[in-house]
């Protein structure tokens, strides 16, 4: 960094005033008696963008805290805080190099639909079971997995949809069958601590699960083959492609951006799924009982709606859902029994910041994990620590989170795991 | 009365030697194999070491054991963990009652759990661990038959600065005591030849590297080295192959774990031309004990080759059971002495150790690093020149003493 004073100053400029904002605006809502639940987050973001200016109309005058109110200090901060770094590092390629920028967006855009994916599958299960499936990510392994396989050794030349859709099968009544098993006594009142209970016997599948794999399948890594070539495509002409050029593996667009053909292939795959899945959610019967149940259980149950099964229906589609991410990328990434684990980790993350148990909030959770990423991996200037601290990226979005707002972005205010908003 | 003491006092240390003698040679002899075995380890080249190991065993009972006893090779998990090293290697020597341990692959193992068999005065031959401060610390019990990392790497360099008109290369490393000596290493000598180096360092489970590929790509490098061991060796490789930056766009030198030729091709299937570094005796070089055990080794695992690693374990096993033969004893410090003075002919070479108690390293002008190192660990490179090519079939292209082919750089 060029000039490391502009940027710590002005950083330390925006924690302080964060700070003050955040604890500022929380004591003028509650004198004045009126909801405080996002005041925290709407002073720190005003005082961090904008400093006493924008702080003090707001402490005076006290307005409703609407979604705008949030959103465009929020946006603001980040503005402030990219223009101070363009300032003190002006030959960073976050800063200098256009092309670089918006390769990175589109490789956060895309990794980050897909972390949002993986995630909706532990949203759906904590927003019906309440309990957080620690065996999430031996699902998205064994989506691999049995993709692998099929595509591979069992069945080559199988065509990958129908392989998918094995995959996704299995997973789902792999999922059907341990919630009816060892996840009933849960609601049946025959655990004292139904939670804990809930978590042990989900890590539990997910060590049967790992070593069951690693003991049939071995621990060598596994990769399958591309599962669709991309057309081949020139625009607007052969001789001058600039704006789109394919080849089977690679998309180029505006002579810059290069995404490859797994991670593109599986990002519009978690795209349609998870149109399909609001739809299911939003329009059928099934999907709307599911949604009764997540909001009053016993309500749901006066209104006609068995629980219980939407209680395996939930931990079944969860799983499927992890299955199908793994299931995409496992053409892309080298599988192994454990590879679960960190797409799992991230899934926890993403589920607190979007929201405990909102769809929506894991999609939208998911994608900011992927941006804060793509841009913590680009722009630190030091390429040996900008890449080392991935892991370290969602946390500290994780970590802001439950300091401005606990109930994460699209959580609601009293949001239990049963009752988060769908 | 005083008599009567005596004769009791001389009683006492009869049983007492009895009872140690009948505790050293009681049967069988266990010795320890350290591997890793989960994530974040590298499980793929663990299950080989432990394949190996167990080779190694069987063919050490079929020629008569150790001390008349048979050898039993305890396998520890150590998921490539620092912690979880120090903990397999105190429950190896304090429940299993192993007399000495081999094997290791990651060098943080290596680091982590020397000081434990050290303190427990029993002795230690690390098959694949490269870090320096593991011999240099110049402890009795610790021995190693892997390369030292400072030396390994300059054959990363000097490899590196053959490549025409090169001025930059990008390192990818992961932040572990293996991977990071390494790539300052490497730095520091593509310094010396006036060539730049950028490192990216990873945590040793990243799967995806999209966002460090970009990055690397804007750098334009001329050359790229990776020091990661396990599938992120081969994540990184054909996910910058997918990017434009693979070993079929500039000159690439994959991670050692490209070596399990078959894994290799199937995970990077767009890697042809990458170089790999090889630890041992070229395969064209092979005596007859080593073609012996890559049978063995490809009909246990049903893998292509057997590769450097799975080498080591097998004769880091071997070597200790010699050393205990000769020894006569179980005993730590006997078989220390027994190290020390042993030439065994094992399946990377003559394995000796010539620095140690009776000799130290300085008296040849060496660093503290030697000691009780194996100094004639072969380092090649060799380049995949045909898509699917075995390693044992890959061209060695450095040094000329082991070259069977001329190096091909692409985009030249």
């Amino acid at each position: 960094m060029e000039f490391p004073h502009i940027f710590w100053g002005v950083f330390g400029w925006m924690i302080f005033w964060a700070v003050t904002g955040s604890i500022a605006t929380r004591y003028f809502y509650l004198r004045r008696d009126l909801d405080t639940s996002n005041a925290p987050f709407v002073g720190a973001m005003l005082g961090a963008s904008t400093g006493p200016i924008g702080l003090v109309p707001l402490c005076l005058n006290t307005p409703e805290l609407t979604t705008r109110l949030m959103v465009m200090p929020a946006l603001a901060s980040v503005g402030v805080l990219m223009i101070a770094f363009g300032f003190a590092d002006p030959e960073n390629f976050c800063v200098a190099n256009g092309s670089f920028v918006a390769s990175q967006i589109v490789n956060g855009l895309i990794i980050g639909i897909i972390y949002g994916f993986m995630a909706l599958g532990l949203t759906l299960i904590f927003s019906i079971l309440g309990v957080v499936s620690f065996a999430h990510g031996e699902f998205y392994m064994i989506g691999g997995m049995i993709t692998y396989f099929l595509t591979k050794v069992w069945l080559p030349g199988i065509n990958p949809i129908l392989a998918i859709s094995l995959a996704c099968l299995a997973a789902f009544a792999i999922g059907a069958a341990f919630e009816r098993m060892f996840l009933t006594p849960m609601y049946e009142g025959k655990v004292d601590r139904p939670v804990e209970y809930g978590i042990l016997v989900t890590f539990g599948l997910a060590f049967t699960i790992q070593y069951f794999v690693q003991a049939t399948a071995g621990a060598n890594p596994l990769k399958a083959s591309r599962y669709f070539d991309f057309p081949r495509i020139r625009l607007p002409s052969s001789a001058d492609p600039w704006l789109i050029k394919t080849s089977r593996g690679n998309m180029e667009l505006f002579e810059t951006i290069s995404i490859s053909n797994p991670r593109f292939t599986a990002a519009v795959m978690c795209i349609i799924v998870f149109g399909a899945l609001m739809f299911f959610l939003h329009r059928t019967w099934t999907g709307k009982a599911l949604r009764a149940v997540s909001q009053d259980r016993e309500a749901a149950a006066i209104a006609g709606i068995n629980p219980d099964r939407m209680n395996m229906l939930a931990f079944a589609l969860g799983g499927m859902i992890a299955a199908l991410a793994g299931a995409m990328l496992v053409q892309a990434f080298s599988w192994l029994p454990q590879v679960g684990a960190i797409p799992a980790m991230r899934s926890f993350v993403i589920l607190v910041l979007g929201g405990l148990g909102s769809i929506p909030g894991a999609f939208v959770g998911g994608v900011i994990v992927g941006l804060f990423e793509a841009a913590g991996t680009g722009c630190l200037p030091d390429p040996q620590k900008a890449a080392s601290y991935i892991p370290a990226y969602g946390m500290i979005i994780l970590t802001l989170t439950l300091l401005l707002r606990p109930t994460g972005l699209f959580g609601r205010r009293f949001a239990t795991g049963a009752h988060g908003k769908f | 009365m005083k008599r009567f003491g005596l004769l009791a006092a001389t009683a006492i240390l009869a049983l007492a030697a009895y009872s140690g003698a009948a505790e050293a040679q009681s049967c069988p002899i266990k010795i320890g194999g350290l591997t890793p075995l989960s994530a974040p380890g590298a499980v793929g080249a663990g299950e080989g070491m432990r394949a190996a190991m167990l080779i190694a065993e069987k063919d050490i009972n079929a020629a008569g054991g150790i001390l008349g006893c048979d050898l039993k090779v305890i396998i520890a998990d150590t998921e490539g963990l620092p912690e979880k090293a120090s903990a397999m290697m105190e429950k190896l020597i304090t429940q299993d009652g192993v007399v000495a341990v081999g094997g290791a692959y990651h060098s943080s193992v290596g680091v982590a759990s020397k000081d434990v068999a050290n303190n427990r005065k029993i002795p230690v031959v690390f098959a694949e661990t490269w870090n320096d401060t593991i011999t240099g610390d110049k402890q009795k019990f610790i021995f190693r038959i892997a390369p030292l990392s400072s030396w390994a790497s300059s054959t990363l360099w000097q490899a590196a600065l053959l490549v025409p008109n090169i001025k930059k290369v990008a390192i990818l490393t992961e932040n572990t005591d293996y991977g990071i000596p390494a790539a300052q290493e490497t730095s520091k000598g593509l310094a010396s030849g006036g060539v730049e180096a950028v490192t990216f360092s990873v945590d040793i489970g990243t799967q995806d590297y999209a966002g460090i590929v970009e990055r690397m790509k804007a750098e334009k490098p001329d050359y790229i080295i990776v020091l990661a061991t396990g599938e992120a060796g081969y994540n990184f490789a054909q996910q910058a192959a997918d990017a434009g930056m693979g070993p079929q766009d500039i000159p690439f030198q994959a991670g050692q774990v490209a070596l399990e030729s078959k894994a290799y091709w199937e995970n990077v299937p767009d890697g042809n031309f990458a170089f790999v570094q090889r630890i041992g005796t070229p395969a064209n070089l092979w005596s007859e004990k080593a073609l012996a055990l890559n049978e063995a080794y490809k009909a246990v695992t049903n893998r292509g080759v057997i590769e450097s690693y799975s080498m080591e374990a097998y004769d880091s096993i071997a070597i200790l059971a010699q050393a205990i033969n000769e020894a006569g004893t179980t005993d730590g410090d006997a078989i220390v002495a027994a190290l020390e003075g042993i030439s065994h002919e094992g399946t990377l070479g003559r394995i000796y150790f010539p620095y140690g108690t009776k000799k130290d390293p300085s008296v040849d002008g060496k660093g503290d690093e030697w000691w009780h190192q194996w100094p004639d660990v072969a380092l090649t490179m060799i380049q995949y020149q045909e898509e699917g090519q075995s390693s044992v079939d890959a061209p060695i292209v450095w040094p000329d003493a082991y070259k069977t082919g001329e190096p091909i750089y692409v985009n030249q």
